[in-house]
C-alpha cells in the first residue's frame, strides 16, 4: 500500500512534499544537496481555513507517573487525600462566587454606562426634534458609541488580542485539550471584562453573555492555582492542583459557572461543560461543576438583589432575564408543532447565512485587517454605522404606539409621534439588546407592526454579522436571540393575520421565543446545553419540547450548509481541534502514515549538551521526547523505548542542574521533588533563559527518575480511528509508535491527527503553518 | 353610629325573619331611592321598602327555603344594621364611580364615598365587640365561601388603588391636593385657548406656550409621582386633541441632512475596507512541512490512494 502511494506521488505530482520533509529534521539534512534546500524554503500562502497553526500545543492531561510522583503518593496519608477532596469543593465554591461577582459587576457597569449614554442621547434628540438639527443628535450618538467602542477595542487590540470575541471558541479548544496561549490569564480576564462593558455600552450588536463563560474559565484557572503569575503573587495554597489535569477540571467548572451566571441556567452550564469537554468527566466532577454553577447564579442573584434595593429577594438569576412566560401565553397546541419545525428550519437557514457571511468576513479580516490600529478603526466604524442605521430606522419609522402604563420602555423616544405615544422602532434599537429581547418576548400583541419588525430583523442581522469577529470582546448569543425574536414575532403576527379567529395564535411572544431559539441554534449549533439553557432562562419547562425540536431542526438544516459559528472560528484560527470521532473513511490510514518520523529521542542517561541543543533548536519545537535504552551502535537504528519526558521537565531539570556528576554533592542538597515542577507551572522558562556553562555541557543527566516510565504506545499498523480514540479519551499529548521490537519509529501528536478532515471530495489534509 | 343604634330596634323587628334571605332582593329594589341618599339619615324609609317587598315575595321563597334558622345561627341585629349601612355606602360609591367613569373624574368626586365605605368596612372587619357581645366580622364576612362583602369591597379598593387616587388627595383623602387643583387650572387654560381658534395652524402656534407649560407641569408631577387617573386621563385627552384633532405635530423637516449624514457614515466603511484591501499587505502564512516517515502520504495522494 505504502509503496503504491509513493509511486503515485512520485509520478503524478512532481512537487513531492514527502521528499522535502526530512530537511527540517536536521538529522538527514546532509544527504540532500543545496538545490533541495533552496527548494524547500517555506512556501507562503494567504491565510485560509485549511491550516494548522504551530503556536498551539496540547495540554498534558496524561499524568506522568514517574518516581517522584510515586514517592509523593506514598508520603501522602489517607487524610490528606480527604483534604484534597474538600479543597476541590472549596475551590469550586470560590469559582462560583467570583464568577457571580464578575457577572454582577459587568451587569451594573453596563446598565449605568448605557443608562448615561441613552439618557444623554434622548435628551439631545428631544431637544433637537423641536428645534431642528436632528443630524447633530445622530452624530452625537455615533460619536458616543464610537468612543466607548474605541476604548474597548484599544485595550483588546493592543494589550490582549486573545480577549477578542466571545471566548467560547477558545474555551472550547481549552476543554478539548489545546493550550491556547494566554487564554486563562488574569490580564485576559481584566481586559475581557473591561472590553465587554465598553462594547455593550457602545451600542454594538453584541451581548455580554458569551464573555462570561470565558471569564468564568479564567477565574477557575486562577483560583485553582492559588496564585497569579501576572501579579507575581503566590498564596502558597492549592499547590497540588498546579498541573493541567487538575486545572482542566476546574476550568470546566468555571465555564459552567459562567454560563450559569450569564443565563441563570445552572444545569445548562453543567451540560455546556460536558458537551464541550465531555471526554473527561466523571460523576463527582459533574457534581462539583454543578455546585460551582449553583453558587455562581446564587451569588449573582444575591448581589443584584442588593443592588436593586431588595436584599434577599432571589428572583433574578441571570444576566439576561427572559422574564416569565406564564398565563395563557405559554400554552401551545399539537397543531403548532409543525409550525415550530418550520421556524426551526428557517432559523437553520438564516443561521447558515449568518455563518457564511461571517466566514468570508473573518477571512478578510485575518488577511487584511490585522494591524491593531486598523482593528480599532474597524470597530469604531461598526459602532458608528450601528448608531447611524439605528437612527435612520427610528427617524423614518412611522410606527407609533401609545405609552403603556407599566412603561416597559426604559427610554421611550417620541420623535414625530403624537404626544403620549412613542416610536416603536426605538424600543428595538434605542435600548440595550437584552431589553429589546425581553420586550419582543413580552410586550402585548400589537406593540410592533410587521414592517417595523421586518426592517429591524434585516438591519440587525447584517449589523450582527458584521460585528461578530471584531476586535472587541463581545458575544453572539444576544444578537442571535434578538434577530430570532424579531422574525419570530413577525411570524407570529403574520400567523394571527391568517387565522384571526383562533386566539391561541394571537400571542406573538411565544413565537418570538421559538424564533430566538431557532436563530441561536442555527448560528451556534449547540444542542443539549442550549435547549436546557433556554428552558432555564425562560423558567418554563412547558417549552422544553418545542425548543428541542426547533434546535434539532435548526442544526440539521444548518449543518447541511456550513458548520456552526464557533467551529468556523476555531478552524480559522488554525487550532488543532479534535472532534468526537476520527473522520469517517479513515480506517485505512495507519499510525505509520500519520506519525511524525524520525523522532528525536534521548538516551536514559543523556549528555547535557545534546539536551540543550535539541531544546534550543528553533526550527523544531518538540515538547515530548521518547527516552530510549542507551544504544551503543550507530545512530540510524532507533532505540527501544523506556519512557517519555517532556520539555517542561527537562527545563526544570536543567534549571536545577540535576546532573550525574553532581550526584555526590546533591546528597547534601535537597532532592528534587514534584513541587519544583509545579512551581514552574504553567509558564516554564524558555530554554534561552537557562544558562549552561561549557563544563556543564559535558555532564550527563539521568532521566530515569523523572521520565514517565510507561507512556502509551501503539504498533505501526494501528488505524487512525484507534489512535484518535486513544487521544480523545485519554487526553494524550504524545503517542509513541513502536515497531514489533519496541523500537521508537514515530510519534503521533495532536496536530498529526487534527490535520485529517473530511472536505468536499473525501479526506483532506491540512497544512501546518507558522502563524 | 348614634343614629344606627337608635333604629336598631325597628330594623331588628322588620328584618328578623328575612334578613339573610332577602337582602339581595331588597337591595335591587332600593336602587332608585338610594340614588340621592347619603348615609344614615334616610335609614328608616330605606328600611321600610324592603319589608313591603319582602312580604310580597315571601310566599315564593318560603317554598324553597325555610327562612328561619335556629336562634344561635341568626345574624345579630347589630350586624344586620352594619350590613345595611355597608350596602348603602357601597351603592353610593359604585354609583359615583360609574357616573364619573368617562371622562375619568373619580378621584375628584368620589373620595368622600370611598372614605365612608372604607370606614364601614373597617368597622365590620374589626374584631371589636358590638353591643350584643358579638363581632360581625365572622358572621358577615366569613360565613360562606363567597365572602361577598369582602370580595365586593376588595374589587372597589383595587379600582381605587390602581387609579392612584391617593396621589391626588391629601393625606387622609379629605381634599384635593393643591398640585392637583393647580394642574386642573393649567389644563383649563390650555383648553380655553384651544377653544378660541378655529384655524388649526394658528392654534398650534398660539396655544403652544400654554400647552407646553402644561406638558412640563405634567412631566414634573410624573416625576414626583403625584398623578392620579383623573390627571392622566385629562392629560391624555388634551394630548390627543393637540396631536390628533388639531394635528399640531412636529414637522419632519430634516430628512435631507439626516440622509446626508447617514450616507456619509455608511460610506466610511466602504472606504475603510477598500483601502485596507488595497494598501494593507496581505497576511501570509509560512507553510511548514512536517517530518514524515519515508512512506508518508501527502494530502495530494490520499485521493490517489483511494482510487
Amino acid at each position: 500500500m505504502a509503496n503504491i502511494t509513493k509511486k503515485v506521488s512520485w509520478s503524478s505530482r512532481g512537487d513531492d512534499r514527502g521528499e522535502r520533509t526530512p530537511l527540517l529534521n536536521g538529522a538527514e539534512e546532509a544527504k540532500y544537496n543545496k538545490q533541495d534546500i533552496v527548494r524547500s524554503r517555506p512556501k507562503e500562502i494567504p491565510h485560509n481555513e485549511k491550516l494548522l497553526s504551530l503556536k498551539y500545543e496540547s495540554l498534558d492531561y496524561d499524568n506522568s507517573e514517574n518516581q517522584l510522583f510515586l514517592e509523593e503518593e506514598r508520603r501522602m496519608s489517607h487524610m490528606s487525600f480527604r483534604c484534597l477532596e474538600i479543597t476541590r469543593w472549596v475551590i469550586c465554591g470560590l469559582i462560583g462566587i467570583f464568577t457571580g461577582l464578575i457577572a454582577c459587576m459587568i451587569d451594573i457597569a453596563v446598565e449605568n454606562l448605557a443608562g448615561v449614554k441613552y439618557f444623554a442621547v434622548k435628551e439631545n434628540i428631544e431637544k433637537f426634534t423641536e428645534l431642528g438639527g436632528l443630524s447633530i443628535s445622530l452624530i452625537l450618538w455615533a460619536v458616543l458609541n464610537s468612543a466607548f467602542v474605541m476604548v474597548g477595542a484599544i485595550t483588546v487590540a493592543c494589550f490582549e488580542p486573545i480577549a477578542a470575541g466571545s471566548g467560547i471558541p477558545q474555551i472550547k479548544c481549552y476543554l478539548n485539550g489545546v493550550k491556547i496561549p494566554r487564554v486563562v490569564r488574569l490580564k485576559t480576564l481584566a481586559i475581557k471584562v473591561f472590553g465587554v462593558i465598553c462594547s455593550v455600552a457602545g451600542g454594538l450588536a453584541v451581548g455580554k453573555e458569551g464573555p462570561m463563560i470565558h471569564s468564568g474559565a479564567v477565574v477557575a484557572a486562577g483560583v485553582s492555582q492559588g496564585r497569579s503569575t501576572s501579579l507575581k503573587k503566590d498564596f502558597k495554597i492549592f499547590e497540588y492542583f498546579r498541573r493541567d489535569t487538575e486545572k482542566r477540571d476546574f476550568v470546566s467548572a468555571g465555564a459552567a459557572a459562567g454560563v450559569s451566571a450569564a443565563f441563570g441556567a445552572p444545569v445548562g452550564g453543567v451540560l455546556f461543560s460536558l458537551e464541550e469537554g465531555a471526554s473527561f468527566w466523571n460523576q463527582m466532577l459533574t457534581w462539583r461543576i454543578f455546585f460551582a454553577s449553583m453558587i455562581s447564579t446564587f451569588t449573582l442573584n444575591f448581589f443584584l438583589s442588593i443592588y436593586h434595593g431588595k436584599p434577599g429577594q432571589l428572583s433574578s438569576p441571570g444576566l439576561i432575564n427572559f422574564g416569565r412566560f406564564d398565563g395563557d401565553s405559554v400554552q401551545y397546541n399539537l397543531y403548532e408543532i409543525p409550525l415550530f419545525i418550520i421556524m426551526g428550519a428557517l432559523g437553520g437557514m438564516l443561521g447558515a447565512l449568518f455563518n457564511v457571511i461571517n466566514y468570508w468576513l473573518t477571512i478578510f479580516r485575518i488577511r487584511y485587517v490585522h494591524r491593531p490600529c486598523l482593528q480599532v478603526m474597524e470597530a469604531m466604524l461598526v459602532a458608528a454605522v450601528t448608531a447611524t442605521v439605528s437612527f435612520a430606522m427610528i427617524y423614518f419609522s412611522n410606527d407609533c404606539q401609545p405609552l403603556g402604563q407599566d412603561s416597559t420602555e426604559e427610554y421611550p423616544l417620541q420623535l414625530f409621534c403624537a404626544d403620549g405615544e412613542y416610536n416603536s422602532m426605538a424600543t428595538a434599537f434605542f435600548n440595550t439588546p437584552e431589553r429589546s429581547v425581553r420586550s419582543l418576548f413580552h410586550n402585548p400583541p400589537g406593540t410592533y407592526n410587521p414592517i417595523t419588525l421586518g426592517l429591524f430583523t434585516l438591519a440587525y442581522f447584517f449589523l450582527a454579522v458584521w460585528t461578530y469577529g471584531l476586535t472587541v470582546s463581545a458575544g453572539v448569543f444576544i444578537p442571535s436571540l434578538l434577530i430570532g425574536a424579531a422574525w419570530g414575532r413577525l411570524f407570529g403576527i403574520l400567523l394571527s393575520y391568517i387565522a384571526s379567529s383562533q386566539s391561541i395564535w394571537a400571542d406573538p411572544g411565544k413565537y418570538a421565543l421559538i424564533g430566538a431559539a431557532a436563530q441561536l441554534g442555527g448560528i451556534v449549533r449547540m444542542t443539549l446545553s442550549l435547549t436546557v439553557i433556554l428552558v432555564e432562562a425562560t423558567g418554563n419547562v412547558t417549552y422544553g419540547f418545542p425548543i428541542m425540536l426547533v434546535l434539532m431542526t435548526a442544526k440539521i438544516v444548518g449543518d447541511y450548509f456550513i458548520e456552526g459559528l464557533y467551529d468556523i472560528h476555531i478552524k480559522l484560527q488554525s487550532v488543532p481541534f479534535l472532534h468526537w470521532e476520527a473522520p469517517p473513511t479513515s480506517h485505512w490510514l495507519t499510525a505509520r502514515e500519520v506519525m511524525s518520523s524520525p523522532v528525536t529521542c534521548f538516551n536514559r542517561v543523556e549528555k547535557v549538551g545534546r539536551i540543550v541543543d535539541v531544546l534550543s533548536n528553533t526550527s523544531t519545537i518538540h515538547n515530548g521526547f521518547p527516552v530510549v535504552v542507551d544504544t551503543t551502535d550507530n545512530d540510524d537504528e532507533p532505540g527501544k523505548i523506556c519512557g517519555l519526558i517532556l520539555r517542561s521537565q527537562l527545563i526544570v531539570l536543567l534549571k536545577h542542574k540535576v546532573f550525574v556528576e553532581r550526584a555526590s554533592s546533591r546528597l547534601s542538597q535537597r532532592r528534587l521533588q514534584l513541587k519544583d515542577f509545579r512551581d514552574a507551572y504553567p509558564r516554564f522558562p524558555p530554554i534561552q533563559s537557562i544558562h549552561v556553562s561549557q563544563d556543564e555541557r559535558e555532564c550527563m543527566m539521568d532521566l530515569t527518575e523523572f521520565m514517565n516510565p510507561t507512556p502509551y504506545t501503539v504498533p505501526q499498523e494501528t488505524s487512525l480511528p484507534r489512535v484518535f480514540k486513544l487521544f480523545r479519551a485519554l487526553g494524550l499529548r504524545h503517542l509513541v509508535v513502536v515497531d514489533n521490537e519496541n523500537r521508537v519509529v514515530g510519534l503521533v501528536t495532536r496536530k498529526d491527527l487534527a490535520r485529517y478532515h473530511v472536505g468536499k471530495d473525501g479526506l483532506e489534509e491540512l497544512h501546518l503553518a507558522q502563524t | 353610629m348614634d343614629l344606627l343604634t337608635k333604629f336598631r330596634f325597628v330594623i331588628a323587628c322588620l328584618f328578623a325573619e328575612y334578613a339573610v334571605t332577602f337582602i339581595p332582593v331588597a337591595n335591587c329594589s332600593i336602587y332608585p331611592s338610594e340614588m340621592s341618599g347619603d348615609s344614615a339619615s334616610k335609614l328608616p324609609s330605606a328600611a321600610a321598602i324592603p319589608v313591603a317587598q319582602a312580604s310580597t315575595l315571601g310566599s315564593f321563597y318560603s317554598l324553597s327555603l325555610q327562612s328561619t334558622f335556629p336562634e344561635d345561627l341568626e345574624v345579630d341585629e347589630y350586624c344586620v344594621e352594619l350590613l345595611r349601612v355597608y350596602r348603602q355606602r357601597y351603592v353610593t360609591f359604585a354609583n359615583c364611580l360609574v357616573t364619573y367613569a368617562r371622562p375619568v373624574k373619580i378621584c375628584q368626586n368620589c373620595y368622600t364615598g370611598f372614605n365612608s365605605l372604607d370606614d364601614i368596612y373597617k368597622n365590620i372587619s374589626s374584631d371589636q365587640l358590638g353591643p350584643g357581645n358579638v363581632t360581625c366580622h365572622d358572621s358577615l364576612m366569613r360565613s360562606d365561601r363567597m365572602m361577598l362583602l369582602f370580595t365586593l369591597y376588595n374589587n372597589l379598593q383595587d379600582i381605587w388603588t390602581s387609579a392612584k387616587c391617593s396621589k391626588c388627595l391629601t393625606e387622609h383623602q379629605e381634599a384635593l391636593m393643591n398640585d392637583t387643583v393647580y394642574f386642573m387650572a393649567t389644563l383649563n387654560q390650555s383648553l380655553s385657548c384651544f377653544e378660541q381658534y378655529q384655524n388649526h395652524t394658528e392654534l398650534c402656534k398660539d396655544c403652544k406656550a400654554s400647552y407646553k407649560r402644561l406638558n412640563e407641569l405634567y412631566g414634573r408631577m410624573e416625576k414626583n409621582q403625584t398623578l392620579c387617573i383623573d390627571l392622566e386621563d385629562a392629560m391624555n385627552m388634551t394630548q390627543q386633541l393637540w396631536s390628533k384633532t388639531y394635528y399640531c405635530l412636529l414637522p419632519r423637516e430634516e430628512t435631507v441632512p439626516v440622509i446626508a449624514v447617514s450616507s456619509f457614515m455608511l460610506f466610511l466603511p466602504v472606504i475603510f475596507y477598500l483601502s485596507s484591501f488595497l494598501h494593507s499587505e496581505q497576511k501570509k502564512r509560512k507553510l511548514i512541512h512536517p517530518k514524515r516517515a519515508k512512506s508518508s502520504s501527502s494530502l495530494m495522494n490520499i485521493q490517489d490512494k483511494f482510487s
